[in-house]
């Protein structure tokens, strides 16, 4: 009995050690991954390497992602700019990776934050949960702040291996990364990226399930919000609100929308930051300008970049940086 | 509780420490320890069910109990038919009910006589099939005085309920398993050791095999309509080896677990797709079954003796049966009765003993005649496993029509390559396994350690490989 417990153990701790070198190689490999995920690796890869540290950092979802282009507003404002913007992920995960730069890359002097009506929402489910596996083994913020979603176990964060069980795709991913790397061709220029696309049929098909949509902001989130912002205060960093671009006809689809943008009107009053709001603007009434109702088409997310960056400049907000720091 | 789950992994190490080392000292505690474990383990799914199995167990405890003193042979037999009536109208209830009642509606509806439709949401409890089956193996057998009925209802729930094989077979005979818990277990390490080697493979061949063939099986039987020939033979072939790595994993890893408590469980498939005829298949798959209906089933109703007609009857009633036993559809029932068909000719030339032993015993390579005739027995398996997989008749005729057309010689619309090759790799070494009791029992037991446990390491990659989401057994369902 003991001979077989021991063995036993023995082959299991065995298996166990050569877990930690397989778990490093799929993760030095995966993190070399551009197109998966929309390029979400390359972001992390440029936090975790410090190489980031931007003096105006733009924040939110696929929105800001794709309708504010870093080059843009480089160029026009001659600093250096960052699009920090993270696929299908409310501010709660937003909040994770302002959290993780500043571990790596010098403290912001300007944010951008891109508002979404679902910004302040709770996700249940850890959306494109792949973009955090090469980098959540023993990463206490990470496991902070994506445990609370039907996502990882809690071995998956502090064992090795645990989380690449049955993670096919991902795998396979590190191993094409070493066969044939140069396939990857998906590029996000400074986090900035965005898709030339015609109209698609996905407000068609919410209209058609859904009657309309509404946001129930978590409390939860709304103080984490509120932390980030009194820590922006604290760290000296300027912050401006967006609302970009968004479908008008679409815009009536959320039920309690106006609730939710006067919501960060007060905020911005209460804080006195500057809040720009594209609701309505002549980009938001045209159906060409857009792929769906919440993403312009790669072209117009230049032009609305332009746009952007020009008001910045006349509402005096980046320009008044300090340059001190 | 699934075997391929982590719940499963970390329920297995504390019963198997609290068996060996803090109820060894004492049968009766190590007894009681198996039966609340395997209601731990059954209670998993739903609690309520643990309740049906115990009132189905309790009754078949209480009749072997009265028949112990009982002599008249009409009371004996009585007593016989209240465990039959009893375990029969739970499994009938749960399984059956809502087929009887749409099949009596359709009947009567087509002859103009129009009914309320009374359909209840009944949800079937796992594995009441197979401990039904293995409660009956019991009071049978104690009436027929093949066995001594117990006296200790720990005893007789252990052996009712032993979580290894409690809902998804092998299906224990009472003579077999249940004297296994009147004696003290000793600890073998060879034996504990071959249950762990026969675990890992059947982990393999549920998690790497069946469950990757279960993913293009879906794709291709949800669209078989609008699909080529040579991709539904895809379908039927990829389906043939998720159903085989499914169950057989599952037998698998029953028996390696058994064995790490002591026991030793019949065996449940023995190489059936290198069989040479349909015979042999039914020798070499699902043995507990087959044997269960060829003990208390075809034997009563007089087994091969008689003449052809008695013979071709019992034949059509056991695979019929047996087709039903599996669901409550058609599509099972004209699954077995294909495979009646398949039988009967081979029975009636009084061919269907011949071939009794492995497919090239002691040789490397089979004979272009032993593939030939593995390949028909194989082919005829796919064909009806068609009625098994689809969910309605005109679905099986349809897939089977689509199968054989023009667009059987076209390019397949899906080639899941590396499940082929995944496949292919399971054949050659379960090939190179088959004289033993499973595929890789003596594979590598020559090769230096550090061979044999690399051997066990890339299996082990494979499974964690193939893993995830966590997949029920296909036989669950039955």
């Amino acid at each position: 009995m003991k001979k077989f417990i021991l063995k036993f153990l023995i082959f299991f701790f065995l298996v166990c050690l050569s877990f930690f070198p397989i778990d490093y190689f799929i993760s030095y490999h995966l993190k070399k991954s551009k197109c998966y995920l929309i390029g979400e690796y390359g972001v992390w890869n440029d936090i975790y390497s410090g190489s980031i540290n931007a003096d105006i950092l733009i924040f939110g979802s696929s929105r800001a992602r794709s309708h504010i282009c870093s080059k843009i507003l480089e160029d026009s404002l001659n600093r250096s700019v960052y699009n920090l913007g993270i696929e299908g992920q409310n501010f709660w995960l937003q909040y994770l990776r302002y959290k993780e730069y500043l571990k790596k890359n010098k403290c912001p002097k300007f944010i951008i934050i891109s508002i979404d009506l679902w910004m302040l929402d709770k996700r249940t489910d850890l959306y494109n949960y792949q973009q955090f596996l090469p980098y959540m083994l023993f990463n206490k913020n990470i496991f902070d702040y994506t445990s609370s979603y039907d996502g990882f176990s809690f071995f998956e964060y502090f064992f090795p291996m645990v989380r690449y069980i049955g993670e096919r795709e991902a795998i396979s991913e590190a191993f094409k990364n070493i066969v044939y790397p140069s396939v990857d061709t998906l590029h996000r220029e400074k986090g900035y990226y965005a898709k030339e696309m015609a109209w698609n049929d996905d407000f068609d098909k919410a209209k058609a399930s859904l009657r309309y949509w509404e946001s129930k902001p978590d409390s939860a989130t709304v103080v984490l919000f509120n932390k980030f912002l009194l820590d922006c205060k604290e760290k000296n960093i300027g912050v401006v609100f967006v609302y970009t671009p968004e479908y008008i006809e679409g815009q009536k689809f959320t039920k309690n929308r106006a609730d939710i943008i006067s919501y960060f009107e007060d905020i911005s009053k209460d804080e006195g930051l500057s809040f720009l709001d594209y609701s309505a603007d002549e980009m938001s009434k045209d159906r060409n300008n857009f792929i769906n109702v919440s993403h312009l088409t790669r072209s117009k997310t230049l032009v609305f970049s332009r746009k952007f960056v020009s008001d910045l400049k006349r509402h005096n907000e980046i320009t008044g940086i300090d340059n001190s720091n | 509780m699934l075997f391929n789950s982590i719940d499963f992994a970390i329920f297995l190490p504390i019963v198997f420490i609290l068996y060996w080392f803090v109820t060894y000292k004492s049968l009766k505690l190590q007894n009681l320890l198996i039966v609340i474990s395997s209601f731990v383990f059954y209670g998993w799914w739903d609690w309520r069910f643990l309740i049906l199995m115990i009132l189905s167990a309790s009754v078949d405890f209480f009749v072997g109990i009265l028949l112990i003193n009982q002599f008249n042979k009409k009371k004996r037999l009585l007593l016989l038919l209240c465990s039959i009536v009893a375990n029969l109208g739970i499994l009938a209830f749960f399984k059956y009910f809502n087929f009887f009642v749409d099949n009596f509606i359709s009947v009567f509806s087509f002859f103009g006589v129009a009914f309320n439709p009374i359909s209840l949401k009944i949800v079937l409890p796992v594995g009441i099939s197979f401990y039904t089956f293995q409660a009956l193996s019991y009071t049978i057998d104690v009436y027929r005085k093949k066995l001594e009925p117990t006296k200790s209802i720990v005893n007789f729930f252990a052996f009712l309920s032993f979580f290894p094989q409690l809902v998804a077979g092998p299906i224990e005979r009472a003579t077999n398993l249940l004297p296994q818990f009147y004696v003290k277990r000793t600890f073998d390490y060879s034996k504990a050791v071959d249950g762990m080697r026969q675990i890992l493979w059947g982990l393999f061949k549920k998690i790497v095999i069946a469950d990757s063939c279960s993913t293009y099986v879906n794709m291709i039987f949800d669209n078989s309509h609008q699909l080529s020939g040579s991709t539904l033979v895809i379908g039927a072939f990829l389906f043939a080896f998720q159903i085989y790595g499914d169950f057989s994993g599952y037998s698998d890893i029953a028996i390696g677990t058994a064995r790490l408590f002591g026991f030793l469980i019949m065996r449940n498939f023995a190489f059936p797709y290198f069989s040479r005829d349909m015979a042999e298949f039914w020798r070499r798959w699902h043995i507990s079954l087959s044997t269960w209906f060829r003990d208390y089933l075809y034997f009563p109703l007089g087994g091969s003796r008689g003449n052809s007609w008695m013979k071709v009857r019992n034949i059509i009633v056991i695979f019929v049966v047996s087709g039903f036993w599996h669901g409550a559809n058609w599509t099972f029932i004209a699954w077995g009765a294909l495979n009646a068909l398949y039988f009967l000719p081979l029975l009636l030339m009084n061919k269907n003993r011949q071939n009794l032993e492995i497919v090239a015993h002691g040789k490397i390579f089979p004979t272009v005649k032993e593939i030939f005739n593995m390949s028909v027995t194989f082919g005829l398996t796919l064909l009806a496993w068609v009625f098994f997989r689809a969910k309605s008749i005109s679905q099986a005729l349809d897939y089977l029509s689509g199968i054989f057309s023009r667009s059987l010689f076209t390019y397949p619309e899906i080639r899941p390559r590396y499940v082929l090759i995944l496949v292919i790799i399971f054949i050659v070494i379960e090939w190179i396994g088959r004289e033993n009791q499973y595929g890789i029992q003596k594979t590598g037991l020559t090769w230096n350690r550090p061979f044999r446990l690399l051997f066990y390491y890339v299996l082990i990659l494979f499974i964690l490989y193939f893993a995830g989401e966590e997949k029920e057994f296909i036989y669950f369902q039955f």
